[in-house]
């Protein structure tokens, strides 16, 4: 069970969740008056993506994956948040909503509920694209040698 | 060889890709998003990012437009944008046992434990061209499936299959033993041979998808031994996790699409105790082609044979598709001062041969490859 409030857990919802919706969370903050201190401006980098391939289980660098972090001081509380991709305005509101969340910010809860949205539309579209993956399963048979 | 700067009017270079780019909005049709690139061209788009080495879907759709299809160039776009970032640092390592998968079929076993999923694919129909995709109004063919969702399991890679039977031979790592878990980073430093296979799993798994093909085909068609069956092709999802900075808890940024393929070789390592050699390929997105090329030229290369697949080096540096397009390309730009130089040096020894016929006996030289 995936818990927005567990700071391990929310870094995967804000990486998965719909980037308009974090938006506007940490707009809603900036409107409120919070002052946001940028600790790390958000910017692109990048992730060296390292497999165990399966057969002598050594890992080899497979490619790099681009990404945007971010981090923020709100109420002195820390944010920290990366999203897939060149993502600069979602990696820094999620770093902003990481931040209100840790800091029990009085907008908390309604980012907590969209977090918690993003993990149930995570876990439907996994399981929806399982469901029609399954439909291809398929029993091979052997025929029979007719020459 | 040498290289002299020339100029050109700046003007004029400029109105030349003016008209490069008018070439992708003459036309009378709409023009083409971003989105629908990364939508409806995901094999393009996986292409590039595969061969530029950098998994960015929607930079890598931008790329394909920019380049107008020419996979290689959208590679290289993205290769360039690359070298301008700063890394975050690496993934921790990840087991493929994880990936979400969206096909799997195994060639070598008819009853997989998981079974055979035959996921998206026109591998078992005609391949006829479609006519009436001229006027497709987009319907989903799967609308009126019953299918019901379900949790995703975990399929057991059938390396493992073999490893349980004792079947599966463990190659040597060379200089990865030495550093274990900091496999070798061919973006970092120059590959020395013989290079670690860290190096040439990387290499291969940047390479060029018509190299790896090519090379991997050559070992089929008698210039090497490996014939191997394939243990398995799987696509699907794999987790790309990193140290959390806080909490130091491994927590996942984004999945990766990924095509893996193991293929088992029938050349026994150990006489006295028969095994399978094996070959291994994974790309980044969806291209079954190279990643059966690369298991090949995987497996090629741990052979150390004569064959021109079996070499590393030769392999290696061929097959990367930024490099060999750069130096092949760049024999269009200007050469002039090299190919005067050449003239110069015919006309020269001509001359001289000229006066050597006529009783003058001074040496002829010849012109070189060098020159």
């Amino acid at each position: 069970m995936t818990d927005p409030y567990d700071r391990s857990d929310r870094f995967e919802l804000l990486a998965a969740c719909d980037a308009e919706t974090l938006v506007a969370h940490a707009d809603a903050v900036v409107e409120g008056g919070t002052e946001v201190r940028v600790l790390q401006a958000p910017t692109p980098q990048l992730v060296m993506q390292q497999v165990v391939e399966p057969v002598a289980r050594q890992p080899f660098n497979l490619g790099e994956v681009l990404v945007t972090a971010a981090e923020v001081e709100l109420d002195g509380e820390k944010g920290f948040a990366m999203r897939p991709g060149k993502a600069e305005k979602p990696a820094l509101s999620g770093a902003v909503v990481d931040a209100a969340v840790e800091g029990d910010h009085p907008l908390a809860e309604e980012m907590v509920g969209s977090l918690s949205s993003a993990a149930a539309e995570r876990d439907r579209e996994q399981r929806e694209r399982w469901g029609e993956t399954r439909q291809t399963t398929v029993e091979f048979e052997e025929m029979e040698d007719h020459t | 060889m040498g290289y002299v700067a020339v100029e050109a009017g700046e003007d004029v270079i400029q109105r030349a890709e003016e008209l490069f780019e008018k070439q992708r909005v003459d036309g009378e049709s709409d023009q083409l998003s971003v989105e629908q690139v990364d939508d409806q061209f995901s094999r393009l788009t996986a292409q590039a990012m595969s061969e530029g080495g950098l998994y960015a879907p929607r930079l890598a759709a931008i790329a394909v437009k920019q380049a107008q299809g020419d996979t290689a160039e959208a590679a290289f776009l993205l290769r360039a944008y690359r070298s301008t970032l700063e890394r975050w640092g690496s993934s921790r390592p990840v087991e493929t046992a994880e990936l979400f998968t969206t096909r799997r079929v195994s060639p070598a076993y008819k009853d997989v434990p998981g079974g055979q999923v035959l996921g998206a694919t026109k591998d078992y129909t005609q391949r006829l061209l479609d006519f009436e995709l001229t006027d497709d109004d987009g319907t989903d063919p799967t609308e009126e499936w019953d299918a019901e969702p379900e949790d995703p399991p975990q399929l057991r890679n059938v390396m493992e299959v073999l490893r349980d039977q004792g079947l599966v031979h463990n190659p040597e790592t060379g200089s990865d033993e030495d550093q274990p878990g900091t496999p070798f980073d061919a973006t970092r430093e120059p590959i020395t041979y013989p290079a670690p296979r860290a190096a040439v799993l990387q290499e291969l798994a940047r390479g060029e998808t018509g190299a790896v093909t090519a090379l991997g085909y050559s070992e089929l068609r008698g210039y090497g031994q490996v014939h191997p069956t394939l243990g398995e092709v799987r696509t699907g999802d794999l987790p790309v996790r990193i140290e959390h900075p806080y909490t130091g808890d491994e927590v996942e940024v984004t999945r990766a699409s990924v095509t893996e393929t193991e293929c088992v070789v029938p050349i026994y390592e150990k006489a006295d105790d028969p095994q399978f050699s094996f070959g291994y390929g994974l790309v980044f997105g969806r291209n079954e082609r190279k990643a059966i090329g690369m298991s090949i030229l995987d497996a090629a290369i741990q052979l150390d044979g004569d064959a021109p697949a079996q070499d590393a080096e030769f392999v290696l540096d061929i097959v990367d598709g930024i490099d060999s397009f750069g130096f092949i390309e760049h024999l269009k730009l200007p050469h002039y001062v090299t190919f005067q130089s050449i003239l110069d040096r015919i006309r020269s020894i001509r001359e001289r041969t000229a006066a050597a016929s006529s009783g003058d006996d001074a040496p002829v030289q010849e012109v070189s490859a060098d020159d």
